[in-house]
């Protein structure tokens, strides 16, 4: 095994919980049942990655089947790391007939062309994603396994997460992923997030959405046993309805895990009491940054609670209506400042 | 004299409670008779409406509830007639206006073999255009495709059937590879896609273990059946039996988890 092989394991081991460690070593099944038998897993990381050195070594594996091993560990683990979201325009006829034979060797052909030197592992997972692991190389270096991008489609659908694409990579990467997906162009679709099944769930609309009703609340109960007659919530009813509105803006129920939005002010500045900028012909430039664990639940909360004025801004109910969570607002054309619109970009 | 009239009227009035008796059972009999058939009339009713519900025709649209004078009133004279058609006919969506007329929510529920699957839903402005606002139709049912294609504008009731069209298909081919995966075990899903328009199953015949791939495409996407059965095998003759031509147009006709319930039956695979 060569030196990049020897460290991509190491640092696989170290990565790997050791509890996970055994399962995902069966899944690999690269190492023969005494050979399984003979790890311990309570021993220390150290000592893991020496037993597994050691056997690789054995069983003369190389960084490919190392990168395999890798592999399973992050469709495993798709909730690590960043994945940015790109979106595929302009299908060509026969863009809803791709299967995956064809899409597999189109990708693979069209991205060796565009690189002399690049590793390409494509794996169908359960839930019909395509994982395609890519280790770049280029005209004088062989693929650096140590810096992998992943790709994630779902084939019939327009969208493709990607994992840390550098601007060297990106547009060879659309390339390939748009002739082989029949589509005509990709682009930036503004929606990135830690975690691939939340972003994948807002995008697939697979979460619960809330939609008007002629029965918005269930039936009241006929002998409704009501805790203290002279208690009386004033505000139930206001309460009732922005929670509806809430809901009907971000969904009900456990929503995706976003962790931030994030919108970029290309606007002109519009408090009058500041004569200096108001003045200013250009537009102010600003970054406003949502952050939160859970992104659309916090909002959602601001708004049934009130914090956030409802019926709920289009700024706000625009992440998972658009499925982005990066926008720039520009002032389009005149007016006063209600009139702000997020443009798509 | 007492002895002799006790034998014959008792004897009498035995055969009278005896008659009596016969009579009241005569009543209960046919009482029944009247019940059971009964039972049969329902039950063919029952068997009716559940026919209706399946060619839609039950799911009626909320109309007693919403004013749909005021909402038509609302509406552009040039979008009347389509709203008029929509809101008398029940083509197995409900809709219902909101903001006073100036949208409305369609809620599409699909069916497949009496049972229901998801419900779909779309908020539309109605003015100043048709325009769809949210909904939660997966990315893989072209709906900006079909919305151009059926003239949304102008004849929404067109495109909210061919919409329903879509969408019942698509749930019926998912509920099918459902049921694959949980009623054969014996055969192994090699490939299928997440609008179901794919299915590539791996079968093993009897005996000699032959291995069989067969690639299903729907590639109609309004309809549950597919539209291609392709088969393949490492014993070159097998496809072209007439046993095995017989299986392919038994899953060009047949719902896939029905056909291979036959296939099984027949022989032909494990």
């Amino acid at each position: 095994m060569d030196n990049t092989a020897k460290r991509l394991l190491q640092r696989l081991v170290r990565r790997i919980p050791s509890q996970m460690l055994k399962t995902t070593l069966d899944k690999w099944s690269r190492l023969t049942a005494a050979q399984r038998q003979s790890m311990d897993y309570t021993e220390s990381k150290w000592a893991l990655t020496e037993k597994l050195l050691a056997i690789c070594e054995e069983n003369e594996l190389t960084v490919k089947h190392i990168a395999e091993l890798e592999m399973i560990h992050v469709i495993e683990n798709p909730n690590l790391g960043m994945w940015y979201v790109f979106q595929l325009m302009d299908p060509q006829d026969d863009a809803h007939s791709v299967e995956l034979t064809q899409f597999k060797e189109q990708f693979k052909s069209h991205l060796s062309e565009l690189i002399r030197h690049v590793s390409i592992k494509i794996k169908k997972h359960t839930d019909e994603a395509v994982w395609i692991r890519i280790a770049w190389g280029d005209t004088f270096s062989r693929p650096n396994h140590l810096k992998p991008t992943y790709v994630v489609h779902y084939l019939q659908t327009p969208y493709v997460f990607l994992t840390s694409p550098t601007s060297k990579q990106k547009p060879l990467l659309s390339q390939a992923l748009v002739l082989s997906t029949r589509y005509q162009a990709i682009k930036d679709a503004n929606l990135s997030g830690r975690k691939l099944t939340a972003i994948r769930d807002l995008l697939m609309k697979q979460y619960l959405q809330v939609f008007p009703t002629k029965f918005p609340s269930p039936l009241a109960e006929r002998n409704c046993v009501v805790s203290n007659l002279h208690i009386e919530k004033e505000q139930a009813g206001s309460a009732a309805n922005r929670h509806q509105m809430a809901c009907e803006a971000f969904g009900d129920g456990i929503l995706p895990q976003l962790q931030s939005a994030v919108y970029k002010l290309e606007t002109k500045f519009r408090d009058h009491t500041n004569k200096t900028m108001t003045e200013r012909d250009e537009p102010f430039k600003c970054v406003v940054k949502f952050a939160s664990t859970n992104l659309l639940e916090s909002l959602r909360h601001s708004a049934s609670s009130g914090v956030a004025s409802t019926p709920v801004t289009p700024l706000l109910s625009s992440v998972p209506l658009k499925g982005k969570n990066y926008f720039v607002i520009t002032d389009n054309g005149p007016g006063p400042s209600s009139q702000m619109k997020p443009s798509q970009k | 004299m007492c002895a002799l009239s006790e034998g014959v009227l008792s004897h009498l009035s035995l055969l009278e409670v005896q008659a009596r008796s016969r009579k009241s059972r005569l009543q209960q009999q046919s009482r029944v008779m009247e019940l059971k058939a009964k039972v049969e009339a329902l039950k063919t009713q029952r068997e009716q409406l559940k026919a209706q519900i399946q060619t839609h025709q039950v799911w009626g649209l909320m109309v007693a509830e919403c004013d749909f004078r005021s909402l038509l009133a609302c509406c552009n004279p040039l979008f009347f007639p389509a709203l008029f058609y929509l809101l008398i006919s029940s083509g197995g969506y409900d809709i219902i206006k909101t903001r006073k007329g100036k949208g409305a929510c369609v809620s599409i529920a699909t069916a497949y073999e009496d049972v229901f699957l998801d419900t779909f839903n779309l908020e539309i402005d109605l003015k100043p255009t048709v325009k769809i606002n949210r909904h939660n139709i997966p990315p893989f049912i072209p709906l900006n495709n079909l919305a151009e294609q059926n003239n949304m504008q102008t004849d929404l009731r067109v495109f909210l059937d061919t919409l329903s069209q879509h969408l019942n298909a698509f749930a019926g081919r998912k509920q099918q590879l459902k049921l694959v995966k949980e009623k054969h075990k014996s055969v192994e899903v090699m490939e299928s896609n997440v609008l179901c328009s794919l299915l590539v199953l791996l079968f093993t015949v009897p005996r000699e273990k032959t291995a069989v791939l067969c690639t299903l495409d729907y590639t109609d996407h309004t309809r549950c059946l597919p539209t291609r059965v392709h088969l393949e095998s490492e014993d070159k003759q097998l496809p072209d039996s007439p046993q095995w031509e017989k299986n392919c147009s038994l899953l060009m006709e047949t719902p896939v988890h029905k056909a291979l319930i036959t296939m099984k039956k027949m022989g032909s695979i494990v």
